[in-house]
């Protein structure tokens, strides 16, 4: 859908419109962004959430959701030394 | 999930533990820290969970998934060992998290979106997504963790927790409607808009 058709979708329509199926789409949405439905599914999931504005941001805000998981949280390094007294301790 | 016997000798141990089981060591550790927020209990556990993958490596076969295999154990050992003597009172048992949120055991709750908008949380500090993950109950923020942040499929999440596909399914959604509310309001205490 055009960057258009979306901006008058969204001047037209209330921010707080809300989809009637919305917690069906919105695990749907997860189920399509965790891998988990076929490529026939994402076009059923892709086609409602492109029509719908509520549907829509919920899909954005779960990628988002799960790209700051991914990227903003600190993972740590195990230390060479730690490493070491781990092999000699499990091999022992 | 290691249910066949394989009959190692010393150098294929040492070659499976140190190829196989090793490379997955950073993962591990930071799968034990975000299970028990505490450098050294999440080093007893990552030395907890080698020891116990080098002494049941027959147990492992070749070639197959060394990550979850690792991860399993680590998760086993976490409940078994460290949740029992932990003194954290912010963890909190699943169950009784379950009988909170669902009524009925297996339907999922039909609930309305906190208003939270990606932008917001596009434009959120690290340390504030990881305060709402670790005020998490701990078997919601598991779910989480091995989901987005390692990546497994639900399949082995259901041989790594022992769980039916259908409760990873069903926990994973409570978990992020859980997480979503949490940032919700962590945002709007924060102002932010």
């Amino acid at each position: 859908m055009g960057a258009f058709v979306r901006w008058i979708q969204k001047t037209m329509m209330s921010k707080k419109a809300r989809c009637p199926k919305e917690e069906y789409w919105i695990e749907l949405v997860r189920l399509m962004l965790d891998g988990q439905t076929t490529d026939e599914e994402n076009a059923y999931v892709l086609k409602h959430v492109d029509g719908c504005y509520r549907c829509y941001d919920n899909f954005d805000l779960e990628k988002a959701i799960r790209e700051a998981l991914k990227n903003k949280l600190i993972n740590i390094k195990v230390s060479d030394a730690f490493i070491a007294e781990i092999n000699r301790k499990a091999k022992a | 999930m290691g249910k066949s016997k394989v009959g190692y000798n010393d150098i294929e141990k040492n070659d499976i533990f140190d190829n196989e089981f090793m490379t997955h060591i950073d993962a591990l550790y930071n799968f034990a820290y975000k299970l028990t927020h505490n450098e050294d209990e999440a080093k007893d556990l990552l030395q907890d969970t080698c020891m116990k993958a080098f002494r049941f490596i027959n147990s492992f076969e070749r070639g197959t998934n060394a990550k979850a295999w690792l991860f399993r154990i680590l998760k086993n050992s976490f409940i078994n060992d460290y949740r029992k003597k932990s003194k954290n009172p912010g963890m909190v048992d699943y169950q009784e998290v379950e009988t909170y949120y669902s009524s009925d055991g297996g339907e999922i709750e039909t609930q309305s979106t906190p208003d939270l908008r990606s932008e917001t949380v596009k434009g959120m500090l690290g340390d504030e997504i990881t305060n709402a993950l670790n005020s998490m109950a701990v078997d919601f923020r598991t779910v989480i963790i091995l989901c987005d942040l390692e990546g497994f499929k639900y399949d082995e999440m259901s041989k790594i927790l022992d769980i039916p596909i259908g409760t990873v399914r069903s926990r994973l959604h409570r978990a992020r409607n859980i997480l979503k509310e949490k940032l919700a309001a962590y945002a709007a205490s924060m102002g932010y808009k």
